[in-house]
């Protein structure tokens, strides 16, 4: 086929003139790279914070309820809320909304004093509901979690987290040891599974759980709670979940307009979506960033090949006089382009990986290699090479054989 | 096998004016023919070959190669003619750089509809004596090297004319000879020659001379070849 024996001819040109095809795809691997970089990093940081997210509110199908109005920052604890979120608020609207699943009910406090024998630390204390492990899709990595009747009956059990397993039971297993929790003894029956950073970036593993009316009653004898956490049936009626859950809140507490809410709802799917807005905004800079640095390789290759076109004159003219078609001069040269666009574009694939490797430790991002980046990448080294080589190749096959061969 | 009848070429020079390089020139040339075309400088001794090997269109008149009015034609099938019947001999060579005496021998085999038989192109290679170069750079050559790889080049696609212009021009006498003596050889083997010269020595290789000056043809006469005819030296 003729047309492969002029991809032969393109590819040998290619070769032959090895410093300029070099030059050539370097300004290409620069923008590869740096879109396969860019791209991966804005990628990456915004499945990162999604995942940090995550970790911290658990599902995305709830409803969480503050006590207090107005906007509270950080994790509220007994010490900070008011006292207007009670105990049966929390039945109420377990009962008494459809569109409200289950409840888990909170009552926290952080840096309690905890002991184990000669060791001690001081993690956060959560009295919770039997159900709050399933409602933040969390889990118990050995022995139990416990159960409603536990609760019931304020038994002394708890449920530690990584961290405290850590500094207290070092070399030991610590199922069935008795730990002092402000000086009151709690078995231990489960460890919790680890859940690493949370958005701040401080571990969500320094934690005990107890149940939360032992909480109450035998711990920080408060009747109130610090927070609760409402499934909701139809994760896409967050809104209006939250909306049914104020107005049930208002009617029991007696407030009236003008009067403000005592309490905060607020939705994580909201919530999430906004940080997601956000960083999908610098997504989008770092990717045109990158296109404008392709562009750029794109413009080094049509003014690389323009100048190549004015040098090889005579070879174009010897082409023309042994039977070449203006079409298959326009041919070889866009070939030429968009071979070294693609040369380009993979050594740029394979820079921006290492690239990749280099930043995301540097930075201490997650690993997160995705392929699309590196696909787009390909492909737009292609298009580049084929837009910005179709003017040399026209301004190729218009080199006048006569006037070539006579110099 | 040459058929040309009226053949006129006008060039415009950028300032509107009109510049006749060819005038109504005829002359028809019988396959196996080998004739010389002789002129001053800008008589239009090089439209009249660029028009002959199909790199150029007349402006007027016709012009039939191998039976075929190529007057008309357009820029695809012109190539497919000089791809196939016409083989080029340029006073610089022309051969392609950082390629080697045989891709370069290759080369109309790439624009033709056959597939590159390196066979043939090492065959071509041999009949011009330079087996042994094969694998060289044209940097590497000689003159009178590069000029064989070229007449290989112009012969590979076993063309029914070829046209050389000034091919001894940029070579010392000896090795002109041996090129026109490789010319000649060509012709008695029943191909037909145009050749473009300066050079009395050179010309009188050819059976007929036609002679041309401001365009228009002045003498078209036949001759008795002479080859190795000496003179005072090279080219005037």
């Amino acid at each position: 086929m003729k047309a492969a024996r002029i991809t032969a001819q393109a590819l040998r040109t290619m070769c032959r003139y090895r410093l300029r095809t070099i030059l050539m795809m370097l300004g290409v691997l620069a923008g590869i790279a740096s879109l396969a970089i860019l791209t991966s990093i804005g990628e990456s940081t915004k499945r990162d914070t999604l995942q940090r997210f995550k970790n911290m509110m658990g599902t995305f199908d709830t409803v969480i309820v503050r006590p207090g109005g107005g906007r509270s920052r950080g994790m509220p604890t007994l010490v900070t809320v008011p006292p207007t979120l009670r105990f049966d608020d929390a039945e109420a609207i377990a009962t008494r909304l459809p569109e409200i699943k289950a409840v888990a009910k909170l009552q926290n406090a952080f840096d309690i004093d905890v002991k184990y024998r000669e060791r001690s630390t001081a993690p956060a204390i959560f009295g919770v509901s039997d159900n709050w492990l399933a409602l933040r899709s969390e889990d118990v990595r050995e022995g139990a979690f416990f159960t409603a009747e536990q609760d019931r009956a304020l038994a002394r059990v708890a449920v530690i987290g990584a961290d405290v397993r850590r500094d207290l039971f070092p070399g030991e297993d610590p199922l069935g040891k008795t730990i002092r929790v402000a000086g009151v003894p709690f078995e231990i029956i489960g460890l919790l599974r680890s859940r690493g950073a949370g958005p701040a970036g401080a571990s969500l593993d320094n934690i005990i759980l107890i149940p939360v009316n032992t909480a109450a009653r035998r711990l920080f004898n408060r009747d109130f709670l610090t927070m609760l956490i409402a499934q909701v049936n139809d994760p896409e009626q967050g809104a209006e979940a939250a909306k049914a859950v104020s107005s049930l809140l208002r009617e029991r507490h007696h407030i009236r307009p003008p009067a403000l809410d005592d309490f905060t709802v607020t939705n994580p799917a909201a919530a999430m979506a906004q940080v997601t807005r956000a960083r999908s905004t610098l997504t989008r800079i770092l990717t045109g960033v990158a296109i404008l640095a392709l562009l750029i390789g794109g413009i080094v290759i049509m003014s690389l090949m323009s100048i190549s076109v004015s040098d090889r004159q005579k070879e174009i003219g010897v082409r023309r006089s042994v039977g070449a078609a203006r079409g298959e001069i326009v041919l070889q040269f866009l070939l030429e382009a968009v071979v070294v666009a693609a040369a380009g574009g993979v050594a740029g694939v394979l820079v921006g990986w290492g690239g990749l490797e280099v930043v995301t430790r540097w930075q201490q991002l997650p690993r997160v290699l995705l392929w699309q980046p590196f696909v787009v990448a390909m492909a737009m080294s292609l298009i580049v090479g084929t837009v910005f080589g179709i003017y040399p190749a026209w301004k190729a096959s218009r080199v006048d054989p006569v006037e070539a061969l006579r110099s | 096998m040459i058929e040309v009848e009226n053949i006129s070429k006008k060039y415009s020079r950028g300032t509107g004016v009109v510049v006749d390089a060819l005038k109504e020139a005829s002359f028809r040339v019988a396959p196996g023919g080998f004739v010389v075309i002789r002129g001053p400088s800008g008589s239009g001794k090089s439209t009249l070959l660029n028009i002959l090997g199909c790199l150029d269109r007349p402006s007027a008149g016709s012009y039939r190669l191998d039976g075929e009015d190529v007057s008309g034609y357009n820029d695809n099938r012109l190539s497919r003619v000089r791809n196939a019947k016409i083989g080029f001999v340029f006073q610089s060579f022309n051969l392609l750089p950082r390629t080697t005496a045989l891709e370069n021998v290759e080369l109309p085999m790439v624009y033709g509809d056959g597939h590159v038989d390196r066979k043939r192109a090492l065959s071509a290679l041999d009949r011009v004596g330079l087996t042994a170069r094969a694998h060289h750079y044209g940097t590497e050559l000689s003159g009178g090297e590069q000029q064989r790889v070229a007449i290989a080049r112009a012969l590979i696609n076993h063309p029914v004319l070829i046209l050389a212009d000034e091919p001894t021009g940029n070579l010392d006498l000896s090795v002109g000879r041996e090129v026109m003596r490789l010319l000649s050889d060509l012709h008695r083997e029943g191909r037909t020659i145009v050749l473009v010269t300066h050079d009395d020595a050179i010309a009188a290789y050819a059976e007929r001379e036609i002679v041309l000056r401001d365009g228009a043809i002045v003498s078209d006469r036949v001759q008795a070849p002479q080859p190795e005819l000496q003179t005072t030296g090279g080219s005037q």
